[in-house]
């Protein structure tokens, strides 16, 4: 068996090449042969190239896989083994040819490739690669990803902030000319508040003021509010002050945008956003709102600005046979004399705001960040917010509740101004009179008015049965009161049983100024001017006069007094008395020819009464007792009487008195 | 209130300037918008279908990077098409404002008439406040001389 066995067995060892053999010692160390030069090498590369030889082996090899698979099937570990070997012949096989194909390459021999052949890759390989390509993948993706959310950040800051900005930009283009302008391949946007109604082509040559104020660049903050260039010291507002005033009657108006804090640094930024990357929608109406109020209030400067020099230009255009003349003139200031009296500065001062920011200086805390710059040109309120800063609010209040006509006048300039650019633009034609002349007027007449009522109040204030009734035209130079005397209520006479006559409770004198001009009416016994001229005049008329300012009170006076003694001498008449009235006394007729008159003293000047009376006793003859009691004096006369100044009602009854006294009273 | 002034070429329909260079002007402008936008939504569009179709997994393993570089210009030309998308909504917006004449002058005059409404309302209430004053005023003097201080005053 054993031997059967060997004799089946085969083994095949691989041949070394003889070379190698020879140079194998005896000791059985290998002699390596010494290192070949290049053309050794060669030639024996050359030598080597013997394809028979290989296709020989291969067949044996072929035989050899047989007997082998034979024998595998036989033994499986040497199967294992002998496949390893076979394997590493093989690729010994192929490396040696690759060998031979370079050394020929080497030796610039020409081989033709007949074709490459990669052999196939194992699965466990393959799947390796379409691994590695997909986490390639997979990583480039993600490098994408991250890619794109950054654009899309980016993308979305960028859109909120154009809706922002566009959105700022069409609410405030509702209200104001947004104009585009390109400067230097950068495009921006202004806003342009130039006024074209104040404008006209007559206008082109005319003294106008150069306004740096009437276009506002817009700029944007670096979150995309809307911000716009103001530039510094250019807020003007207008200023009316009657020369001989103080500062407190200076009309300085302050606006409410005041309170509203706006950002002022060097560049001059209007609005400053806040801190936040992304505003609200509050702080992007807050911040329309501020820049639509600092447009208002620049618009307004402007406004004045031109309001100013329409005034300046009537008044260097004007005559001065209007009554205006012009004492002073300056870039932003003009006197104006208007009559004799008064003298009127129009000019145009620095804003509140920013007259208090050169008062405060750099150093001042809200300098940069806030301030009240902006707050140039708006009418301020009566009713002010309290505030300690406030201090020429406190005296703009107590101007609105005096006398001084200084801001009324500077309203109604504005206003008349406003009507006629108005006119202007809509019908292309101004009005036929000049302004400037009307408003001097109405600035006269509102001081002349204002003399008149301080001494009508006066004489009111000293007379008590009279009383001060304003009537308001609705007229700048016209200005209109009555003074009324009401007399107390009489008991009704029953004459023989007729009627009730009717008597009159009141009696009125109005006062009319128009342009200076004084002008009374009123019912009186006399005319107050016959009394003064001594012509004779109709009883019970309605008369009108005129008189100028000196002769006023007296005027009055004499009036009122006329009234009272046409009063007493109807009531006379009532009771049955026998009475004529003449100028300003009442005279009864007594039975021994004597004239019992009772007369009215006027005298402005009296502190306690303007009106007292006397009570005198001419000599029959006498026809006009005013001068006989003037001629006289109490201590040399005994027939005068001074009675004082008495109401109504005890004149009443000094009459009655007087009526027993004459005996003939029929009551 | 003024009218709003920006260049002539405007956003408005073909046909309806006052002459037909502007007409045509402004029909021509309207096409190079409408091509702008084509454009820039085709172009992402693109770049995106393309974007998808790279990245699919491919045997070879030396066209990944090729493909790889091939995404990122894609997705480099899709976010450069959405910008210019975004600098094309922001002329539209500057169009509207300036050339959107119709509309403007329609919001002037609506404007005009809101203003000239609120001056009458004004006038009307300046009225108002001047009558109750002079009633007022009047009240006040007829209390002021019917009181016991004035007439304690005199007596």
């Amino acid at each position: 068996m054993e031997v059967e066995r060997s004799k089946r067995m085969r083994i095949d060892v691989d041949k070394l090449p003889m070379k190698r053999l020879h140079a194998i010692d005896e000791i059985g160390n290998e002699q390596f042969p010494l290192d070949k030069s290049n053309e050794e090498q060669r030639l024996s590369a050359i030598h080597r190239i013997d394809f028979s030889v290989l296709v020989e082996k291969e067949n044996e090899k072929e035989k050899e896989k047989n007997e082998k698979e034979l024998s595998k099937s036989k033994d499986g570990q040497q199967q294992t083994w002998q496949g390893l070997i076979e394997n590493l012949q093989q690729a010994q096989h192929e490396l040696s040819v690759i060998l031979d194909l370079i050394s020929t390459v080497e030796a610039n021999d020409m081989v033709a490739v007949a074709g490459m052949q990669r052999p196939k890759p194992l699965p466990n390989e393959a799947l390796a690669d379409f691994a590695v390509s997909a986490a390639t993948k997979v990583q480039c993706l993600r490098h994408l990803g991250k890619y794109f959310k950054q654009s899309s950040k980016a993308m979305e800051q960028q859109v909120s902030m154009e809706a922002r900005f566009y959105g700022s930009l069409i609410r405030l283009q509702q209200n104001w000319k947004v104009k585009r302008q390109r400067v230097g391949g950068n495009e921006g946007f202004t806003f342009d508040l130039f006024d074209s109604s104040f404008s006209s082509a007559s206008d082109a040559t005319a003294m106008t003021r150069p306004s740096h104020m009437s276009t506002i660049s817009i700029d944007r903050d670096t979150s995309g509010m809307l911000a716009i260039h103001l530039p510094q010291k250019s807020y003007h507002t207008l200023s009316l002050r009657f020369l001989g005033d103080d500062d407190s009657s200076t009309c300085r108006i302050k606006s409410n945008t005041s309170e509203k804090k706006a950002s002022s640094s060097g560049s001059g930024m209007a609005w400053q956003s806040t801190s936040k990357e992304s505003p609200m929608d509050e702080d992007v109406n807050s911040c329309i709102e501020t820049t639509h109020s600092i447009l208002r209030d620049i618009h307004r400067s402007l406004f004045e600005e031109k309001v100013f020099d329409m005034v300046n230009r009537e008044a260097y255009n004007s005559q001065s046979s209007q009554g205006i003349n012009v004492t002073g003139m300056r870039q932003d200031l003009l006197q104006l004399v208007i009559g004799q009296d008064n003298s009127l500065c129009i000019s145009l001062v620095l804003s509140e705001a920013e007259r208090e920011n050169k008062e405060k200086g750099k150093d001042d805390s809200y300098n940069e960040d806030s301030s009240e710059m902006f707050s140039s040109s708006a009418l301020v309120p009566i009713s002010l917010p309290t505030d300690d800063k406030n201090g020429p609010s406190r005296s703009s209040s107590k101007l609105a509740l005096s006398s001084n006509p200084v801001l009324s006048l500077q309203i109604y300039l504005q206003s008349i101004f406003h009507q006629e650019a108005l006119l202007k633009a809509k019908e292309g034609r101004g009005s036929s009179g000049s302004l400037l002349a009307h408003f001097c007027m109405t600035a006269a007449h509102r001081v002349f008015s204002n003399k008149v009522l301080s001494i009508l109040e006066n004489l009111v204030s000293r007379v008590p049965y009279v009383e001060l009734v304003s009537l308001p035209t609705w007229h700048s130079r016209t200005s209109s009161w009555n003074l009324r005397l009401k007399v107390p209520e009489a008991s009704s006479v029953v004459d023989g049983g007729s009627q009730k006559q009717t008597r009159r409770s009141q009696f009125l004198t109005n006062v009319v100024i128009k342009d200076g001009q004084i002008s009374l009416r009123g019912q009186s016994s006399a005319t107050v001017v016959a009394s003064f001229t001594g012509d004779a005049a109709e009883p019970h008329s309605v008369n009108a006069y005129s008189c100028d300012l000196e002769d006023f009170p007296m005027f009055i006076l004499h009036q009122v007094a006329s009234q009272v003694i046409q009063w007493l001498h109807e009531e006379a008449l009532v009771v049955g008395m026998k009475t004529s009235m003449d100028m300003l006394s009442l005279k009864m007729n007594l039975e021994q020819g004597d004239i019992l008159s009772l007369l009215a003293r006027v005298d402005p000047d009296d502190a306690s009464a303007c009106i007292s009376w006397v009570l005198a006793m001419l000599p029959s003859g006498t026809e006009d007792a005013v001068t006989f009691s003037f001629n006289q004096t109490d201590s040399e006369n005994t027939r005068l009487k001074s009675l004082g100044s008495l109401s109504l009602e005890s004149l009443h009854s000094v009459l009655m008195d007087l009526a027993n006294i004459c005996g003939d009273s029929t009551i | 209130m003024n009218k709003a002034g920006g260049p002539s070429g405007g956003g408005g329909g073909a046909g309806s300037g006052p002459t037909a260079s502007s007409a045509a002007a402004a029909a021509q402008k309207q096409r190079s918008l409408l091509q702008r936008l084509d454009n820039d939504i085709s172009n992402i569009v693109d770049s995106f279908s393309l974007l998808v179709s790279v990245s699919r997994v491919n045997e070879p393993p030396v066209r990944n990077s090729q493909e790889a570089f091939l995404m990122e210009i894609r997705a480099a030309k899709l976010v450069q098409s959405a910008d210019a998308l975004l600098k094309l909504v922001s002329e539209l917006k500057q169009t509207a404002l300036f050339s959107g004449f119709a509309s403007l002058n329609e919001n002037v005059d609506c404007r005009i008439a809101a203003f000239d409404q609120e001056a009458e309302t004004t006038e009307k209430i300046l009225q108002r406040i001047g009558e109750e004053a002079a009633g007022s005023l009047k009240e006040l003097e007829s209390h002021y001389y019917s009181s016991v201080a004035r007439n304690f005053a005199h007596e």
